[in-house]
């Protein structure tokens, strides 16, 4: 249960960590 | 996959199933329908299909496309309103299947009205089925959630709302890597990019479609008692859907999630030419971008910050927060822009953002603070017809005031001054609404089994 817990939140948590770095890639341009 | 296997009663968890296995199932839909709010990016792309590099005779114009994304959110409320009882009697995993087939299903048959160049099929591919596919995926895991965490409905409900937020800090990057991954001689890449989203956004789905559970009737989370003395403006009783909107209560938060919305969206949808044109000369439209990015986070965080938040201070009093802040906020932006500070006009607007963030993710704890777990999501279902009159209110006064404004002669950096006063206006009438709400009297409580 623990594994398929950690699996199902990396499965979701690294796309929207993905999006979270780019847009905050792409907000740096604007204190730049 | 057959019928049976998505029924609810073949979702019903078995004893000693973590809870937190179902946000992330949530998650997986909400992150995919949340590319909605990043349809834009494919706005310029679709007005190029015969040029290419540029708009060729025959190639639909920016305001035709631009109606795709307008159609979706209408879907998208009248959906979730006429489908939400029907997503509480069948459960999360068969409306979460429906959402899947509807949405990618929605980008398939808008890849092949790119191939034919017929305009008409994206609008009945992306905005009808598209947008079907948005409103029940939106109310899908709503009640599920709910019941799954009664001790703190708003965190587990900003949770997956979040998702919807995150969904277009995804996808915008997304869809402009995949355009520049298919973009050939013959193509600017986008029917492939169409096609590609729509298989991955429904294989993601599917994942939530997969792991979803629904508790058993008589399942409480271990060492939860649920309280005997409820709070104010938290019911123990519950109202049916068709009761609900009969309701004086139900009309009051209609109205408090209409404004927040409409105050929101409208400086969501122009932010960028807002930036530049108050602060001419030193935003350039990189900055503005990362601006309309820096906002777009702070709309995602807000609605896990100001949900989670709302399990210890109350609905009411974070809609109070939203509405009093908002005000002192909105009417503070003419002279942050008429003194020149960027900084404290980007911490205004972030804090803005967090806030329609907020009301979306806390409207869903709200409903069953006032009308019980029975028919939650039908109810929320409905209530986001707001959100559908919102989204064309919004963009409508910011866009119209400031074109009046400029065109009566007023320089461009003060455009926006009356349109944020107008938005105090909103703001104040959503405060009156939330000011007002009392409990549900108990002759509109349902007295049949809720099982």
């Amino acid at each position: 249960m623990k594994a398929r817990l950690l699996v199902l939140w990396v499965v979701v948590g690294l796309p929207l960590l993905w999006g979270v770095l780019k847009t905050l890639q792409n907000a740096m341009k604007l204190f730049q | 996959m057959t019928a049976s296997i998505l029924d609810r009663e073949h979702t019903v968890a078995a004893p000693g199933y973590n809870r937190y296995l179902v946000p992330p199932a949530a998650l997986a839909v909400h992150l995919s329908i949340g590319q909605a709010y990043a349809f834009s990016t494919f706005n310029l792309p679709l007005t190029k299909l015969i040029g290419l590099s540029h708009s060729a005779p025959g190639d639909w114009d920016l305001k035709q496309v631009g109606w795709i994304f307008s159609i979706a959110i209408v879907f998208l409320g009248s959906s979730a309103a006429v489908f939400g009882s029907w997503v509480e009697r069948v459960g999360p995993r068969k409306s979460m299947f429906t959402a899947a087939l509807c949405f990618g299903g929605g980008f398939l048959v808008s890849a092949f009205g790119i191939h034919l160049h017929q305009l008409w099929l994206i609008y009945l591919g992306y905005g009808v089925l598209g947008g079907c596919g948005l409103g029940i995926g939106y109310i899908s895991p709503v009640s599920t959630l709910i019941k799954w965490f009664p001790d703190r409905p708003g965190m587990a409900t900003g949770m997956a709302i979040m998702g919807f937020g995150g969904g277009a800090l995804i996808a915008a990057p997304l869809s402009v890597m995949l355009m520049d991954h298919f973009k050939t001689a013959a193509s600017n890449g986008v029917l492939e990019t169409f096609v590609t989203m729509g298989v991955i956004y429904f294989m993601y789905m599917m994942i939530g479609v997969y792991a979803v559970r629904v508790p058993a009737a008589d399942w409480k989370p271990t060492g939860w008692v649920a309280p005997v003395q409820p709070k104010q403006l938290v019911t123990t009783a519950n109202v049916a859907v068709d009761t609900a909107w009969r309701t004086p209560q139900f009309w009051l938060l209609w109205v408090v999630l209409c404004m927040n919305v409409t105050a929101g969206i409208g400086v969501l949808g122009q932010a960028s030419p807002m930036i530049q044109e108050i602060f001419t000369g030193r935003v350039t439209p990189a900055m503005a971008a990362g601006f309309v990015g820096l906002i777009s986070l702070f709309n995602m965080i807000g609605r896990f910050f100001w949900a989670s938040t709302s399990d210890y201070i109350g609905r009411r009093s974070t809609y109070m927060i939203f509405f009093l802040l908002g005000i002192v906020l909105y009417s503070s932006v003419p002279t942050l822009g008429h003194i020149g500070s960027i900084p404290l006009f980007v911490a205004a607007f972030c804090i803005i953002l967090s806030m329609y963030g907020g009301g979306f993710a806390t409207v869903p704890a709200y409903l069953r603070d006032m009308f019980g777990t029975y028919q939650v999501g039908a109810i929320h279902g409905r209530l986001l017809t707001a959100w559908s009159v919102a989204g064309v209110l919004g963009p409508v006064l910011v866009n119209y005031i400031r074109q009046f404004q400029i065109d009566s002669g007023v320089p461009k950096a003060q455009a926006y001054s009356i349109t944020m006063y107008i938005m105090c206006g909103l703001l104040l009438i959503g405060f009156l609404c939330n000011f007002a709400m009392r409990a549900v009297d108990e002759k509109y409580h349902y007295r049949g089994s809720t099982s």
